[in-house]
Parts: C-alpha cells; sequence; structure tokens
C-alpha cells in the first residue's frame, strides 16, 4: 500500500512538474528565437574563436564532471584542488543516469532554486540532480571531439544552433544546472565568462556554419 | 508560515524556507531522532525520509519540501519496530549509536527498492552513511536479515 501511495504521490508530482515544463519550454523557445544570428552572417574565424570560449566552458569541471560514460560514476574536482577524481561515496548514477538503481542523486543534491551553498555542501539545481545523457560525454574529450559531437544531431539530442540554444534557455527558465555552473557557491571554481557570454558564443559559432578546431 | 507533515502530524512553522529540514525537525518540532553530523550531506546522520525516499535533512531547504511528507525515525511503523529496527537489535548493530538512526533510515530506503541485496548492492548505497565506530560488517548482515524478514511478510 506504501508503495502505490508514493507511485501515486509521484505521479501527481509528474504532472504539476510536465506542466511548469511545457510552460518553460514556450517561454524559452520565443527567448532563444531571439539569440539566434542569420546564418553566415559570422566568418569562420570568428566562429572559430567563439568555439575556443565554448570549449573553455565545456571541459571545464563545472561542466564536464557529470558528462561521464554509461559507467554512470560522476566525477569531483574537489574545492581548492585541482586533480578530478571519483565522486567519493561510492556512487553510482546507474543507467538511469539519476541514481534510481542505487542511491538517488537527489538524496543530497536538493532540487531546489535556493542558491548554493559554499563549498564543500552539495550543489542543488532547480531541476533534478542527474547525469547527462550517455551519449552526450564530455569528460575526458578533446575539445575537438566536444565539437564535433556538439553539431551531430545523434549526439546532442537532435539539436541544430537553434535547439541547442532553446536548450541553454530552456534550462536556464529552470534554473537549471547550466547558469548555475557560474553561481555554484563560495570556494567553487567557476567556467570562464557568463551564462550570457556562452548563450552568446554558441549564436556565433552556429552562425558561423559550427567550424571545428582540426 | 510553511506546512509540513511529518509523520502523519501536520505542522505549521515560522520559520525562513531555506532553513534546513534538520534544525526544523530539532530545534522547531522537537523531533531529535536525526542527527547533526558534518552539515553538508557527507555523513548520512541525519537521514530522514522525504516522499519515502531518503533525502539529507541537514541539505534540505524546508521551504524545497513543503508539501511532502516526511517520515522519520519515529514514524516508521505504528507501534512495532520495524524489521530493519528489528534486525539492528538482533544483531547488536550500534556501537556509540550516533549515526545508526540515519544508517536504519537509509536502509530501510534502500530494502523498499531493492529487497533481494547482494553485498555489493548494499556497499553501494550504505557507503554515504559513515559510521565512526565501524560497525559496517554488522550493518551488511542486519540489511539481509531484515530482507529475509519482510520477504516473509
Amino acid at each position: 500500500m506504501r508503495s502505490l501511495l508514493i507511485a501515486a504521490a509521484l505521479s501527481a508530482c509528474a504532472a504539476l512538474a510536465l506542466t511548469a515544463l511545457v510552460e518553460a519550454k514556450d517561454d524559452a523557445a520565443d527567448q532563444s528565437a531571439k539569440d539566434v544570428l542569420p546564418s553566415g552572417s559570422v566568418s569562420s574565424q570568428a566562429g572559430l574563436e567563439a568555439w575556443t570560449r565554448i570549449e573553455a566552458v565545456v571541459t571545464h569541471p563545472r561542466c564536464a564532471n557529470c558528462h561521464v560514460d554509461a559507467a554512470g560514476i560522476p566525477m569531483w574536482t574537489p574545492a581548492g584542488e585541482t586533480k578530478t577524481r571519483a565522486h567519493g561515496m561510492n556512487i553510482h548514477a546507474g543507467e538511469s543516469r539519476i541514481g534510481a538503481e542505487t542511491i538517488a542523486c537527489s538524496t543530497c543534491h536538493i532540487t531546489s532554486t535556493d542558491p548554493n551553498e559554499p563549498a564543500p555542501a552539495p550543489l542543488r539545481s532547480g531541476i533534478d540532480w542527474q547525469l547527462a545523457p550517455v551519449e552526450f560525454l564530455w569528460f575526458d574529450k578533446t575539445g575537438a571531439e566536444i565539437c564535433e559531437q556538439l553539431k551531430d544531431a545523434k549526439r546532442n539530442g537532435g539539436r541544430d544552433t537553434a535547439g541547442l540554444l532553446e536548450h541553454l534557455r530552456h534550462d536556464a527558465s529552470l534554473n537549471g544546472f547550466i547558469p548555475r555552473a557560474w553561481q555554484p557557491g563560495a570556494g567553487r571554481s567557476t567556467p570562464p565568462g557568463s551564462f550570457e557570454d556562452h548563450v552568446k558564443d554558441v549564436a556565433l559559432w552556429g552562425a558561423a556554419g559550427q567550424p571545428c578546431p582540426r | 508560515m510553511i506546512e509540513l507533515t511529518v509523520n502523519g502530524t501536520k505542522y505549521q512553522v515560522d520559520v525562513v524556507p531555506q532553513m534546513p529540514l534538520l534544525w526544523v525537525l530539532r530545534d522547531e518540532l522537537g523531533i531529535t531522532s536525526a542527527k547533526y553530523g558534518c552539515g553538508i550531506a557527507q555523513c548520512g546522520a541525519c537521514t530522514v525520509h522525504v516522499d519515502g525516499r531518503a533525502v539529507r535533512s541537514c541539505q534540505a531547504p524546508v521551504g524545497a519540501i513543503s508539501g511532502k511528507p516526511i517520515t522519520t525515525i519515529e514514524g516508521l511503523s505504528n507501534g512495532d519496530l520495524h524489521p530493519v529496527q528489528k534486525a539492528w537489535i538482533e544483531h547488536q548493530v550500534p556501537q556509540c549509536g550516533y549515526c545508526q538512526i540515519g544508517q536504519i533510515m537509509q536502509a530501510v530506503s534502500f530494502l523498499e527498492l531493492k529487497p533481494d541485496p547482494t553485498d555489493e548492492d548494499i556497499d553501494l548505497v550504505m557507503s554515504g552513511n559513515l559510521c565512526r565506530c565501524g560497525t559496517y560488517a554488522r550493518i551488511r548482515t542486519a540489511i539481509h536479515a531484515a530482507a529475509a524478514k519482510m520477504a516473509e511478510r
């Protein structure tokens, strides 16, 4: 009976969350439409320069540490350290990527829009804590490899440049992982630039035809 | 005012929404079973259930969980002890006892997810609950025993 009640409560929460997600997605689509630059309006050289800045963001531990392979072990770069290692506490996020098979990420990473606490308290997000899908593998990949991946619809969630921009805006509308990479709480490093800089760079890179380093 | 339901009882608390659930339970409601260990979700002594799943209450802002049912060890069962609690007694798991409430709450949540765990399953889930007395071997034994008892029900 208890399991049934839990399942019913989760279903009700999921329905409410779905409504909020749909509304957020509409707003994100409107906003991202304004971010898109005309195709060909940016030179290949300027596009590559934009990619260099994007690469510095997506390879930063704050972003890459949860873009891991099918083993589902999140990575840690503890505050004040530069060496990255496997997440403590024997954490395996599993095939679900949310720890449903073992211990849920949300046991410690509470879904909350409250600001992050200073390190080493666990990070929070307005979206349930999770690893990125396994095909979005960034950890231990070169910038060139990630670039090719980001423009490959089979490995980027079927997104063109407009879709990538909408993804960024949608995540931000939910107070999600991407903008919060620049607000990780005191004591933690952040990727270079700002979230808005990152959106502009993705638009520039896209308008230049998504050039990748060789 | 923030509304909470703890062990089936409704409460209203006049606190800021950022206050961690652990503080609300202990200082506002006088429910002191969940313990303060590290304050940063790295030891598990503060574990309670929110919506039936284990959560580290020291890092759960009460405003983020308002409206969701909260269970502490006092509310695990009506009258009789939960099979996990009985197994803890049968196998004399605790030494100093400080972490054991969190261990039990994590184990109960775990067994609802995986009723017949292997040693590896147990290690994967229970590694986030630290025990300074080193009772890990007995924790594992008690979880197996509780799983067997629960399977008989």
